[in-house]
This record gives structure tokens, sequence and C-alpha cells, in this order.
């Protein structure tokens, strides 16, 4: 599947898997940075993080990408030490439910360095975190923790949902942001293919696909989702949605989410995690407070159910929001729950989903 | 006078500074305007000023909430600290970092945290980065007996012996966290376990005698430099609570008399004729500091939000 987040001028774009973006990044960042190390369990094997750091400790040396124990607190304050006097750290967690157990270094540390040392500490290193879904992923390799990680002060959370986001942003983070990035990145969208373009896509929200009657605010896979629901309704309705990327879940454009509903009076938010205390719950509380008198409608929210992730499969395709609730969920809000138009039929997300064959 | 009393009399005058200084803590504590938990360092001092001044200026100290003894002894500015501990502007982070996060980064103090344990793989990560750009300065964690207890020390000894990192893990040993005692806590000897790491380690039980300390971090550190992690277990002991500014004898989980042996053996309190001659002008040095602070205004509003990221 090639899906294009924005309209790409032909002469200037090319077709990268989310997967291979991020190896290009890892790449450039080593190339040009003699003060950028990457470490974590696996990044220098033969499967390098799913594609995105292969052969890279060949080519730069394990002194630059290098493989560690089992030891998620003691690499991220690690990270932090050697960020403290001025290099520049990457570290991997296969699953983003490993990060749990550096929970103390990047909440109680990481998060609060600059803030408490008024100024004159910094840490700035990038932590990617990977967000694992389908085959079988479960309770503990399926966790989305953004909203857990946004909820500090101090820390910069994004989801980039298309390899463009991840070539205009992670060279942007690693040449200078002065704090702590978590990326958290979809498992999913590793095998998909973009259309990047020459563009830039901001540490903030931006407009994925400019629309007139509902506003549809969506994070990492669920860009994707929205993208190819609008299409659907579009098609078949002709119903013009605006999908919005919120893509930094830490730093939102709340005035482009506020004034895109102001706009279409019409929002649905689309989130990869669970909606308690969540994402989706943040968006409401920013529209709520600019003016509850922009809705036309309540909003919905598609979120996972709330519970741990089943294993089995059949509870696995309920647990998720498929495009069928999505596109349900659009027309809705804009025809009312008898809109009378056929759904699609399909339970299952992306093709990326179909196309997943494990076993991570 | 013969080098050795030289270098005698510079380590003491930086302990009887350090003590008098918390001395002084106490003193001003009751006024309300040091409201920050204080955990004082009074009994300890020969352990940072023995270490410290076996370290070279560049040489990196990642430190815990106990830490006015390591500021000081690596030659943090006095004034910029009281006016941290009074929560000040003029304070080394502008008042928000108080008594348990001090730093002196311009001398090597590299933060402190209030989590235990929590600044003991920083010090690997400024190693790892030493050693990578082939330059020959250590980095030094410094944690409490207790911090051992914690998973990641023991994940931070593995790495930095896989890694061959120029670190110095110096304990502080001062048999106690908060008020429950080493037997009760640990199944290990600390320097049999380093074993088990691949790591060399060395106690030190005469803690209160700064130029023993000094020698045991000289030999621990040229280890570190080459490239050998190195476990320095130093037995001290706290006078005072654990935290405040208190003593906390009569709660009968400590007796005083257990450190009545340490006291006769400080030369802070022994060496009465040095302490007379070098006070008054300690004494005139933390007035100046102490008037730094109650000078520097508070923080304005606008400090509230800045340097968050
Ligand atoms: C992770 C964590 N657990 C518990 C505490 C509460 N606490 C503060 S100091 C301390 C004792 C630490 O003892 P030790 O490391 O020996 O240092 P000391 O205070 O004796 O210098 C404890 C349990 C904490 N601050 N952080």
């Amino acid at each position: 599947m090639n899906v294009t987040a924005k309209k790409p001028q032909a002469a200037t774009t090319r077709v990268l898997s989310y997967a291979n973006a991020l190896l290009e990044t890892m790449d450039g960042a080593l190339a040009e940075h003699p003060n950028v190390f990457i470490m974590g369990q696996g990044v220098d094997d033969f499967k390098g993080i799913f594609g995105s750091t292969t052969e890279l400790a060949e080519k730069y040396g394990a002194k630059r990408v290098f493989d560690v124990p089992l030891m998620e607190e003691a690499m991220t304050g690690i990270a932090l030490g050697a960020a403290l006097v001025g290099d520049y750290p990457i570290t991997t967690h296969i699953r983003a439910d490993f990060s749990f157990l550096a929970m103390n270094q990047i909440i109680n540390l990481a998060a609060k360095y600059r803030y408490m040392f008024g100024g004159i500490m910094s840490c700035p290193t990038l932590i990617r975190v990977v967000v694992g879904r389908s085959w079988g992923q479960g309770a503990q390799h399926s966790q989305s923790p953004q909203a857990t990680f946004a909820h500090y002060p101090g820390l910069t959370v994004i989801m980039p949902a298309t390899a463009q986001a991840i070539v205009d942003m992670y060279p942007q983070i690693i040449n200078r942001h002065p704090g702590p990035v978590i990326s958290i990145e979809h498992r999913l969208l590793y095998n998909l293919d973009f259309t990047v373009a020459e563009g830039h896509v901001p540490l903030t929200s931006y407009v994925a696909r400019p629309g007139r009657d509902v506003t549809v605010v969506a994070t990492s896979v669920m860009v994707v989702e929205a993208l190819r629901a609008a299409q659907y309704v579009q098609d078949t309705a002709g119903i013009d949605s605006e999908v919005i990327d919120l893509n930094s879940i830490s730093h939102p454009d709340w005035d482009l989410v506020a004034g895109s509903v102001r706009k279409t009076g019409r929002l649905v938010i689309a989130d990869t995690s669970w909606l308690e205390y969540g994402v989706a719950a943040e968006v409401c509380r920013q529209v709520v407070l600019r003016d509850p008198s922009m809705l036309m409608a309540p909003p919905t929210m598609l979120g996972m159910a709330p519970a741990p992730c089943p294993t089995a499969k059949s509870l696995e395709d309920i647990y998720y929001p498929s495009q069928h609730e999505t596109v349900d969920a659009i027309l809705t809000q804009v025809r009312g729950a008898d809109h009378g138009i056929d759904l699609p039929t399909e339970r299952s997300m992306t093709e990326g989903y179909r196309r997943f064959r494990g076993p991570f | 006078m013969s080098e050795d009393r030289e270098l005698y009399r510079r380590l003491f005058r930086t302990a009887l500074l350090i003590r008098l200084v918390e001395e002084r803590i106490i003193e001003l504590y009751p006024s309300d305007r040091i409201q920050s938990p204080v955990h004082l360092s009074i009994g300890q001092e020969a352990v940072a000023v023995g270490a410290c001044d076996a370290l070279r200026p560049d040489d990196l100290v990642f430190a815990t909430y106990r830490s006015h003894g390591f500021y000081i002894a690596k030659g943090g500015r006095l004034d910029r600290m009281f006016a941290e501990l009074y929560g000040r502007v003029g304070g080394v982070s502008k008042g928000k970092a108080g008594s348990m996060h001090l730093s002196a980064p311009e001398v090597g103090l590299m933060g402190s945290s209030a989590v235990v344990a929590s600044t003991i793989p920083h010090a690997i990560g400024a190693a790892l980065s030493f050693k990578r750009h082939g330059n020959s300065r250590i980095a030094v964690a410094v944690f409490g007996d207790g911090a051992t207890e914690e998973g990641v020390y023991h994940e931070s000894l593995n790495f930095a012996s896989l890694m061959k990192v120029p670190v110095l893990f110096l304990c502080e040993d001062n048999g106690l966290a908060v008020h429950s005692h080493r037997p009760v806590r640990q199944s290990y000897s600390l320097v049999k376990h380093a074993a088990a790491y691949g790591i060399a380690s060395r106690r030190l039980d005469e803690g209160w005698d700064m130029l023993a300390v000094r020698r045991a971090t000289l030999e621990a550190a040229a280890r570190a430099r080459a490239g050998e992690p190195f476990v320095l277990e130093i037995a001290t002991a706290r006078y005072k609570e654990h935290v405040g500014i208190g003593d906390d004898f009569h709660f009968g989980y400590r007796l005083e008399s257990d450190i009545d042996a340490w006291k006769k053996r400080d030369p802070l309190i022994a060496d009465k004729a040095l302490v007379e001659e070098l006070t008054p002008a300690i004494e005139r040095e933390i007035e100046q500091a102490v008037a730094f602070a109650e000078n520097s205004p508070s923080p304005s509003r606008a400090e509230l939000l800045t340097d968050i990221i």
C-alpha cells in the first residue's frame, strides 16, 4: 500500500517505506554527527530493529552502534549521562512496553533535568519505542504509551505516521532539539510504502488532508486509517473530511485543531491507545475550553477497547477499531446514525495488517 | 612545613568548611529561610574531601541528595549554594534545585538526584563518552550503601564491566538507609559482589582519615582511568538524622555510642588546635555566602515556565 499524506509534487517525490526512512535517518545521523551513537538490545543484529539499524554497526563500528544487555533503566540513564557531556545517544526499545522499565530515568530524570537544574543541564536524546500490533502481540507487547509520556512536562513525544514524518522530523530533532524526545513508532507502519515529497513536517500537528465537512484528528497508524476512510466517504457519500495528523503528542498545534473544528463543526478523534484519560480526551478538553459552541454534535472517539490487549485473533480484531468503524464514525458525524451508506466489509485495518506475518 | 602537612591542612580546611557550612544550615533552618529537605553529611566529610582531592578538575562526579560535601569538595561556589538552598535566583539552578539537586557542572559536579541510585548509570554514560572520544577523564558515581540494593546498580556494574569504561563506583557506607541497618537489607558483601562482575574493588575502613581516602581514591581512579571500572567502598558515619537537622538517637534505632568510637577518630573533633586556627576565616566566608543568599531575590513568575524542554 502506498499512502500519501500530502499532495506530492510529481518531480520531487519518491517512494520510501517507513522502515527505510528510519534506516536512512539513522544512517544520516551517524554520518553527519560524530557525537551520535545508537544503543539498544539487538541494534547490531541481522534484524536491526525491524530493518531500521541494519548494517549500521558494520558501517560505523561497535563504538557507534552497539548491543546492550537487558538493562532498560541503566541504558536510559547511560544515555542521559552521555548526553550531559555532549554526546547524542539514540536508544531503542523493540516494544514500547519495555520502556516502562526505564520510566524512572525517563520521567524522574530526563524529563526534569533541564528545569530542575535551572537550565544548566540538558540531555538531548532520542528514545525510539515501537508499538506492536497483531500476530498475537498480546497485552504486554502492544501498549501505546503516548498519553503517559506526554503527561509529564519536559518530554517531547511524537508519533510519526509516515515515512515523510520520519525523514523530516528525525534530522530536526537530532540536529537541534534541546531535550529528550520519545518517538513512538508503530510496527504496522514499518512495512508500508509512502510517497515522500519535498516538504516539511513540523514538530507539531499538520493537516494531512484538507476538507470541509468533518475534522478527523488522528495519531500514528490511525492517520493512515483516517486517510483511507476519508477517501471512502468521499467516494461513496461525497463527504469531504479534513484529516489532522496530531503528530506531536506533547506539543500539538491546538490552534490548527480548533480552527479546523470551527470550520467543520464536527470532530472524530482516532488514537492508537485507550480513550480513558488519553489523547482523545485531551483533544476534547482543548476544543471545549476554546469554544464548545463550535461543535454541532458530540465528538466521536475511536480507540482500543478498555481492556488489556487480547492475544486471540478473534478478540484482537474487535479490540482495535476497524476501517468499518472509522468510516461509520465519520458518516455518523456528518449524516447521523441512519446515514444509509454501505460500510467497507473488511474488519481488520490496514493492508499492512494483512501483510503482517509476524512473528514480531 | 612538610608536603604532607600542607596536604593535610588543605584537606582539613575543606572538610571543616563543609562541617561549618552544615552547622550554619542547622542554625538557619528553624528560621524557615531554607525550605528544602536537607540531608546533612556531618561525619562523612572525609570521604568527599579525600575523594575529590584525588580527582582531576575535569573528572566528573555524579552524586546523590546528600551532596553538600561533594559540591564544596569539588569546588562549587559557596554563595551560589546557599542561594540555591534559599530558593533564590542567585542559586546554581536559580532556586529550582534546592539541596537535593545540587550541581556545579563548571567544576564537574554533574547533578544530584533524589531518587536513590538513579545517577549511577549517568556516570557510566559519561565514561562511555570519554572512552569513545579517547580522552583520559573519568566519571565517578557516588552513592550510599542502600543504593547498591537497587536493580539499576547491578545493571550498571554489568555494563561498565562489559564495556570497560573509565568509571569509579564510590560507595559511602554509613551503614544505614534511612533507619534500617545494612545487615537486614543486604545478603551480599559489596566488594565480593563486584568480583562477580569481574570488577576490582576495595573496602577502606578508615573513612575518617582524609589522607587514606585520598590515597585509596588515587589508586582506584588510576585503575578507572586505564579503563578498569573500580568499586571503592568507604566506611563512614552519619552523625545526624537521615533528613533534617536533628539528632535522632532517642528513637532507638541506633545508639549514640555506636558512633562514639568514630567521633574519637574524627579529625574535625580531635584536632582542636587546627579547628580553632581555621575557623574564623571560614566563618567569614560562610557569612558572605549567607549574605549573598539573603540579598538574592526570589525567582520571578516568568521563571515558572522556563527551561522545560
Ligand atoms: C528509589 C528510591 N527509593 C526510596 C527512596 C527513599 N530513600 C531516600 S534516601 C534512602 C536511603 C538510601 O540509603 P543510602 O543509599 O545508604 O544513602 P544514605 O542516605 O545513607 O547516604 C531511601 C530509602 C528514594 N529516595 N528513592
